[in-house]
């Protein structure tokens, strides 16, 4: 096999990508089949992995791959913290600026987006100004590299294919030394043998995304790179010095601050108060306790009252649009639907924390479930 | 040489592949990440026809190497795989294999021991290890997982001593990268050889005994031979080596060294890590510091003398472990590296560094930055290499909810519906990161609603304790601990027994406080023995079991609740498996057999007959003894089905009579649902079908096992409705 040049190594040799998904969009097995590609029909070495984590829908995935010339090893088996080509599965993962660590000037940045360049460029600029402040303390000016921009999650519901085979199909152009025909025989590969009949779909989603990707390599305004030592550097507020000792966690209650939103994939329960008859069935099969049920009147009658939902709580499962009696739950597009009047912060909250503000409308949509790769994998994510 | 294919593949999937070419008779094995996969891949080797190993899945890993010491006995080659404290749960085992002197091989997919639990890799189980009598083989790549596995077994085979081959977890487990291996299995199985034992076991014409009972003066002469045999070991090792490379042309040894030669600071360390290492010396050589990196293959027999040779020149060497001997002034590598070059009179200086714990990263900087600590005259000889102390502006405690003090959760409801219960305070908070539909706090919620005296939760290791408490958050308002999941039983009642004490004295407030311990029904194989225990000695507290079937948070592999027939990471659906091979387990019936005052089973389909059933259940427990009440819960994940639609594929299984709702109360059976009677019954496979797990046994080719279940299902409902209708069955 003749060997692909790579356009671009950095200090040890080796070209380097890095995946920013969450679990659901396929990140973990496009980041197998890229590696896999190198190997096996590009004549590089090469070597990937994933994050590693428990084994959930809805989180943060990362995944990584090097390059290096067969000739070597592929010695390095930390994470990338420097990537040649960042791709990223959805453009809500932005508003985490740390998604952006590590971009250089040359960076290309593959963005599933439905904007164009431009846009998106303008909308990074913004985004990169959501946590302007905390950048600005650790020293660290705005990020920078050269914006891709291809509209993945359409061309898959199009091409009924996945979005992260339209992601291979995009990146692959993006870093220029892949041949379209390479990515057919790896998809093949891949997923041939488990779902033929899906084959067709994802050859079509992969050419799809090599095609329409925007390649005009685009510069960020304001380019400047990251600093660099900080970001490998997980560091909390609780350390040797200042943590109870045993990992004795004493702040009850508190993971009441996550944002549960991304967890979402396109779809809420939408209320509609006038139907409900207070049952308390919602309430019995949330996983989420998402309903805010309160001392009130209903009928005449003194009892518990529903008043609305949660929705920085709720995954989205809609358990309760399909045992509410008498549909005073029902399903809705979350797009659709930004403003929710009947969204009630948990009532036992001693404060209502400013974050319930700051949950986007429609947080992470995904078109593609968890479960679906889960099948095309039949492993961990 | 001989013919080798490349392939792509991480830790785990090249040492399944290893052990298909070997040809091994038998696993027994318990699933624990990063370990997990390697029989994951084998099950479905098996599935696919292309290894007829005997696969056991072990209620834990205590009996899986009891099951490989049998099988061992017998004759047998035998594998295991296990991590972190799979290994330690083991241990016991561990001495008897060895000190009986039955080879077999163990892989080890190195990770941190808990607790406070952590799933990612570190070296803190393999140095368990050091004192077991066995052969310690560590890979530092992938390439070396397969050629160890060969190696190790015949070196085992040769001095009679099992063998681990241990590698990082995650980095090495999990990382896909180049390797080769034989095309042919003959090449293998020729290397290795036939098995031979001295005695046969099945030779009834000379019967032997094995594992007698022995003192002084004879039992000092036994560990004598090991020792023996551990020095014969050593000697082989090079040979070993040696004919391996005419086979495979790659040459090793029990070291490894990068650019060592002539290096005044010598970085030596285990695993991944080394890899990552020689690219810091590359960058520090070409700056002209004269540094280099050192890694060990065998850990025992320890190569001290060859160790030695390597590092003799060097002025400063630093040793990094990614594990601590808490108090010991460094992890296991560096004590024994000291110990090894005092013996053989090196004048190195001697530094030892912790890095790495619970799997942070190591990056190239992190070698760099030990490199020019190991030559800093003025340091000290010990450190934590990674730590942070924290921020002491955030030590401000934030309260999000009012303490849940018995005024706040006792609110007198007189009828306990749905509706009026919604006014109970949850004691979960919300937040947790359990997937979206998943039963395992609809349960909970259902269970705790309707109890209205104060609550302490102890949760067995599991999904619902993973996603409930990643640190430094946690999802409980009430007292919670949490306990590996073969001994929570025992340490609610521990708990229980001493709060119930300090009220007896006075310290506590009187008031009835209810102990729970939440399982899932991974915790209550593991944990059986404890919960069963826990049952006969009558402490008062509640065993509440969340049954989906399988053990979800590693990845869906079988456990003994999963239905017959279902495929799962352990029991694929293939040419020559149709899925799991036994009928579940009947938990409610094997605790009712311990006398308990109250059993139950609820589900989620039907809410007021499961919290009548958690009212009766918490009545008891408070009063009487153990009550144990156990949900079928749903698990979108790995059931492969909407999470919307789980309360009826809940109300499937119940009206299948798959999971029968009754209750066992002071002996006593009654039903509490006749779907029969209902006229609601459905037939097993309208269930099965619902799932993705089970959908493939809608075929006709597996028309069999469905009617098998079903009169599985059938007889055990029949036994339970004559108990109900018979108050003295």
């Amino acid at each position: 096999m003749e060997s692909v040049k790579l356009p671009v190594q950095n200090q040890s040799g080796y070209y380097e990508i890095r995946l920013e998904s969450i679990g659901g969009l396929g990140a973990n097995l496009c980041g197998k089949m890229l590696g896999e590609l190198g190997l096996q029909y590009l004549g590089l070495n090469s070597t990937s992995f994933s994050s590693y984590g428990s084994e959930k829908t809805g989180t943060p995935v990362k995944a990584y791959i090097r390059y290096g010339s067969m000739e070597e090893e592929i010695r390095v088996h930390s994470p990338v913290t420097h990537p040649h080509l960042l791709g990223i599965f959805h453009e809500a993962l932005l508003t985490d600026e740390s998604i952006l660590a590590g971009c250089q000037n040359e960076t290309q940045i593959v963005l599933n987006t439905e904007h164009a360049p431009w846009e998106a460029a303008k909308l990074y600029r913004q985004m990169s100004n959501v946590g302007k402040e905390d950048m600005r303390s650790a020293g660290q000016s705005k990020i920078t590299g050269r914006l891709c921009c291809v509209p993945a999650q359409r061309i898959a519901m199009e091409t009924h294919s996945r979005i992260n085979v339209v992601m291979l199909g995009a990146m692959a152009r993006v870093m220029g030394f892949v041949p379209l025909d390479t990515l057919y025989d790896i998809c093949e590969k891949t997923l041939g043998k488990k779902y033929p009949e899906a084959l067709a779909a994802n050859l079509k989603g992969i050419q799809k995304g090599y095609e329409d990707v925007i390649v005009e390599p685009m510069r960020t305004p304001e380019s400047t790179t990251m600093a660099d030592a900080e970001i490998n550097q997980k560091s909390s507020e609780w350390g040797y010095a200042t943590a109870p000792i045993g990992g004795i966690n004493p702040r009850y209650g508190n993971s009441v601050i996550s944002d549960l939103s991304p967890s979402r994939q396109g779809y809420i329960p939408l209320f509609i108060q006038e139907r409900c008859i207070n049952c308390g069935l919602c309430d019995s099969t949330c996983p989420d306790m998402v309903f805010q049920f309160q001392k009130g009147e209903y009928k005449g009658k003194e009892m518990m009252v529903n008043k609305g939902l949660d929705y920085y709580h709720c995954k989205g499962c809609l358990r309760c649009v399909a045992v509410c009696p008498v549909q005073a739950l029902v399903a809705g597009l979350e797009a659709e639907h930004s403003r929710k009047e009947w969204f009630i912060p948990n009532q036992d909250l001693l404060r209502k924390p400013d974050y319930y503000e700051k949950t986007g409308p429609d947080g992470y949509v995904t078109s593609e479930s968890y479960l679906t790769e889960k099948r095309m994998e039949g492993g961990e994510v | 040489m001989k013919e080798q294919i490349m392939e792509y593949a991480s830790g785990n999937e090249i040492a399944a592949i290893a052990v298909r070419q070997i040809g091994y008779d038998l696993m027994g094995y318990y699933p624990i990440t990063p370990s997990t996969q390697i029989a994951e891949n084998l099950d479905l080797m098996r599935a696919e026809g292309s290894t007829d190993l005997i696969m056991i899945a072990a209620e834990g890993e205590h009996s899986a190497a009891g099951i490989c010491y049998g099988a061992s006995v017998g004759g047998g080659r035998v594998f295991n795989a296990t991590s972190a404290n799979g290994l330690l749960y083991a241990l016991e085992q561990l001495p008897v294999q060895s000190g009986t002197r039955y080879p077999m091989v163990m892989n080890l997919a190195c990770r941190t021991v808990s607790g406070p639990l952590s799933i990612k890799g570190d070296h803190s189980d393999i140095m368990y290890m050091l004192n077991t009598g066995w052969l310690i083989f560590f890979a530092h790549t992938v390439q070396e997982v397969y050629d160890f596995n060969i190696i190790a077994l015949r070196l085992a085979e040769m001095v009679r001593l099992p063998a681990v081959v241990a590698f990082d977890g995650f980095f090495t487990s999990h990382q896909k990268r180049r390797c080769y291996r034989f095309a042919e299995d003959a090449v293998v199985r020729d290397f290795l050889g036939e098995k031979k034992d001295p005695y046969p076991f099945f030779d009834l014409e000379h019967p032997i005994t094995v594992g007698s009972y022995m003192n002084e003066p004879d039992l000092i002469n036994n560990r004598y031979q090991l020792h023996l045999a551990m020095e014969e070991a050593g000697k082989r090792i090079p040979e070993l080596f040696r004919s391996y490379q005419t086979l495979s042309g790659r040459e090793y040894r029990e070291w490894e060294g990068y650019q060592h030669e002539d290096a005044d600071t010598l970085l030596i360390l285990l695993g991944s890590s080394y890899d990552t290492a020689q690219a810091a010396v590359d960058r520090m050589r070409q700056e002209g510091k004269r540094v280099g990196v050192l890694t060990l293959h065998i850990l025992r027999p320890f190569p001290a003398k060859e160790l030695y040779e390597a590092c003799r020149h060097a002025n400063y060497i630093v040793v990094a472990d990614r594990q601590d001997s808490y108090g010991a002034g460094g992890g296991n590598l560096s004590l024994e590296i000291r110990a090894a070059m005092q013996r053989y009179g090196g004048t190195a200086r001697i530094k030892s560094i912790v890095y790495g714990l619970g799997g942070k990263d190591f990056y190239v900087e992190d070698a760099i930055h030990m490199l020019e600590w190991a030559a800093e005259e003025n340091e000290a000889d010990f450190c934590y290499y990674g730590v942070t102390s924290g921020s002491q502006a955030e030590q401000v405690q934030e309260e999000f909810f009012a303490p849940l003090t018995r005024e706040k959760t006792d609110l007198g409801i007189t009828t306990k519906t749905l509706n009026a219960t919604t006014a109970v305070p949850k004691r979960l908070a919300p937040g947790h990161g359990a997937c979206p539909g998943c039963g395992i706090p609809v349960n909970l919620n259902l269970l705790l609603r309707v109890i209205e005296d104060p609550v302490v939760l102890l949760f067995q290791t599991g999904c619902g304790m993973i996603v409930t408490t990643p640190y430094p958050k946690t999802g409980f308002k009430v007292p919670y601990l949490h306990n590996l999941f073969q001994n929570g039983a025992a340490t609610l009642s521990g708990l229980a027994e001493i709060c119930y004490r300090k009220q007896r004295k006075g310290e506590l407030p009187h008031g009835d406080i209810l102990f729970i311990m939440v399982s899932g029904d991974g915790g209550m194989d593991i944990g059986m023995g404890s919960a069963i225990g826990t049952a006969l000695r009558g402490h008062r507290l509640l065993l509440f079991e969340y049954d989906n079937g399988g053990y979800m948070n590693t990845g869906y592999q079988l456990s003994y609740s999963t239905p017959k027939g279902a495929r799962s990471a352990t029991s694929h659906v293939g040419e020559r498996q149709y899925g799991k091979t036994f009928f579940h387990k009947d938990m409610p019936q094997i605790m009712a057999a311990a006398n308990i005052p109250y059993v139950a089973t609820v589900a989620e389909s039907n809410p007021a007959d499961f919290m009548k059933k958690a009212e009766k259940a918490a009545e008891y427990a408070k009063e009487y003894g153990v009550a144990y009440v156990k949900a079928l819960s749903a698990c979108p994940l790995n059931w492969n089905d909407k999470p919307a639609t789980e309360r009826s594929v809940i109300g499937a299984a119940v009206d299948s009579c798959f999971f029968p709702l009754y209750e066992v109360e002071c002996g006593k059976t009654r039903l509490s649902y006749d779907p029969e009677q209902s006229g609601k019954k459905i037939p097993i496979i309208d269930w099965l079908t619902m799932m993705g797990r089970t959908k493939h046994l809608g075929k006709e080719e597996y028309k069999d096992i469905v009617e098998e279940l079903q009169m599985e299902v059938d007889r055990r409902f029949r036994s339970i409705k004559e108990k109900s209708e018979h108050p003295f069955l």
